[in-house]
């Protein structure tokens, strides 16, 4: 059984339709970028997948369990994390209250101390500035903070939209190995909005190439990260 | 003189504070004007008397020891704003922020009409806790002793309610939700509960005020409530929409100024008092366009 199962999902926005009936599976401990142009609807995939926006129609499922219809705080608590676009940390918050958002859903209270600690660990400057209004962070530290929030639920499947957004190069590095080193030490399930393919190239995993919301290509990153089919999603035909 | 005048500052504008939170609070996690509070208040005031449309006041539950009237006005304060909730805006919450504030004038209409109908339209004389009206001295002067209980329990409201949000889930999801309502849902908070947690707190409040407005004036009146609605919804926007220290900081500021202008205005000038005071409103509203205490969140970060 597939981690993820998306089947015949559109999403609009008026008349404007931003997910055009996309259908895809992603298995156990995967890891799968969401790639395309501007306008291709990775986010709008991302939303209602995490319920925060309604499905024109389609299903959602994970673990077999049915997501679509559900609201967000359902959805969250049936073991899936976001890590959204923007970051959308809780400035007025200190950076451990962020962390401690998360956690009310939680059934294993008692494990909540060693995994502040563990984030603590993946993300020292988190630990140093553990009292300080998330508000005074960095981006990249606001980054790493959204990251560390959604891990806090202690989900099975994160979806992570944009993490590389207005972040300097060097930054984004970090927050992937990060990231794929998270992945490794607890069998998460990953799914990414990387606007850069290069990027998703580098990293390593499977690719969703999304255009005009459909799916236009599904493979390896790093093998499609050269590949013409790019060019043609994100430019359009070649024109003589 | 210029104690009891400190005094009389302090009472005031402990009122309006406490008003004050039971505005912001909602409106911080639902982006509400809840225009019904001043009936919530005078709600709480009513449920103190038997319901009947004679004139004089018989004590129902205003008889009870203080001990047992105290946490019951709190429950029935709380028990309205969430009844009021769950019929009145849960079916409305995807709507927009103007429908949902008419919504709220159309609640507060409906309150005071039920008022009228069981308690009838005159002015009731009752008399909670005449004992605390004696006078005490305290530095060299005489304040009534009801005074001193006033800002007393102001004083301890207002730290429970900052421990509450500070130190427990609830507070920390109502907090979060205030900010971003949307990200703390996808974190696993529930709307429902965080937003019948803060209709809860503010009927609460509005109980509080009640209680207070009864013990100083000795009246119950159904449109007792609308002039501090009033002055509690301007003590938001000085403060800042969203902000609760500055809901309660200007709750004191719009106390103190109408104490000192009415010290202060030649006798001529004072009964248009609070022309002078809602000029100054508008003075510091052009200065600070924001409130005085901008949440935080709305700040923009490069």
């Amino acid at each position: 059984m597939s981690k993820l199962g998306v089947f015949d999902l559109s999403v609009r926005y008026g008349k404007l339709t931003a997910v055009n009936d996309i259908s895809f599976s992603v298995a156990e401990g995967e890891r799968v970028f969401i790639s395309g142009p501007n306008g291709a609807g990775k986010s709008s995939l991302l939303a209602a997948i995490a319920g925060e926006v309604r499905a024109a129609h389609g299903r959602i499922e994970m673990d077999g369990d049915i997501l679509s219809g559900r609201v967000p705080e359902a959805i969250a608590r049936r073991g899936l994390s976001m890590v959204p676009e923007g970051r959308r940390i809780f400035r007025a918050l200190t950076v451990q209250e962020n962390l401690m958002v998360g956690v009310g859903l939680r059934r294993d209270k008692t494990a909540v101390p060693d995994d502040l600690e563990a984030i603590y660990a993946a993300f020292p400057i988190l630990g140093t500035r553990r009292h300080a209004n998330a508000g005074a962070l960095s981006g990249g530290q606001q980054q790493m903070l959204a990251i560390g929030r959604a891990l806090m639920t202690n989900p099975k499947l994160m979806l992570v939209d944009e993490p590389s957004l207005g972040l300097a190069p060097r930054v984004v590095d970090e927050v992937y190995d990060r990231l794929c080193s998270l992945q490794a030490q607890r069998g998460l399930t990953l799914v990414i909005v990387e606007q850069s393919s290069a990027r998703a190239g580098r990293v390593g995993g499977r690719m969703l190439l999304l255009r005009g919301g459909r799916i236009v290509a599904d493979g390896d990153a790093t093998a499609f990260a050269a590949d013409d089919l790019l060019k043609e999603a994100y430019f359009g035909e070649a024109t003589p | 003189m210029t104690l009891q005048l400190l005094f009389d500052a302090l009472s005031l504008g402990g009122i309006y504070a406490i008003a004050a939170l039971g505005i912001a609070l909602i409106f911080g996690v639902m982006k509400l004007v809840n225009f019904a509070h001043g009936q919530f208040i005078a709600f709480a005031v009513f449920a103190l008397i038997v319901p009947s449309t004679d004139a004089v006041a018989v004590m129902g539950l205003g008889a009870a020891p203080a001990l047992v009237l105290v946490p019951a006005i709190l429950a029935v304060g709380a028990g309205l704003a969430v009844a009021s909730e769950y019929l009145v805006f849960r079916p409305l919450r995807n709507a927009s922020p103007v429908a949902l504030m008419v919504a709220s004038f159309a609640l507060g209409v409906v309150i005071q009409n039920g008022l009228l109908v069981a308690y009838g339209g005159r002015p009731k004389a009752i008399s909670l806790w005449p004992e605390l009206g004696k006078p005490v001295a305290l530095l060299g002067a005489e304040v009534p002793m009801l005074q001193i209980i006033v800002i007393v329990s102001v004083l301890v409201v207002l730290a429970l309610l900052a421990v509450m949000l500070k130190r427990s889930r609830i507070g920390l999801e109502m907090r979060a939700a205030a900010e971003d309502f949307g990200m703390a849902r996808l974190l696993g908070v529930r709307a429902n509960a965080v937003i019948a947690g803060a209709f809860a707190l503010s009927g609460a409040l509005a109980a509080t005020v009640a209680l207070v407005l009864v013990a100083q004036t000795g009246v119950a009146d159904v449109r007792m409530g609308g002039q501090i609605m009033l002055v509690a919804f301007i003590a938001t926007v000085v403060g800042g929409m969203g902000s609760l220290p500055g809901a309660v900081a200007a709750g004191f500021a719009l106390g103190a100024a109408s104490v000192a202008l009415q010290a202060a205005l030649p006798i001529e000038a004072r009964p248009f008092r609070d022309a002078f005071l809602y000029g100054l409103v508008i003075l510091v509203l052009l200065l600070r366009p924001q409130g005085l205490f901008a949440a935080a969140s709305a700040k923009p970060r490069v």
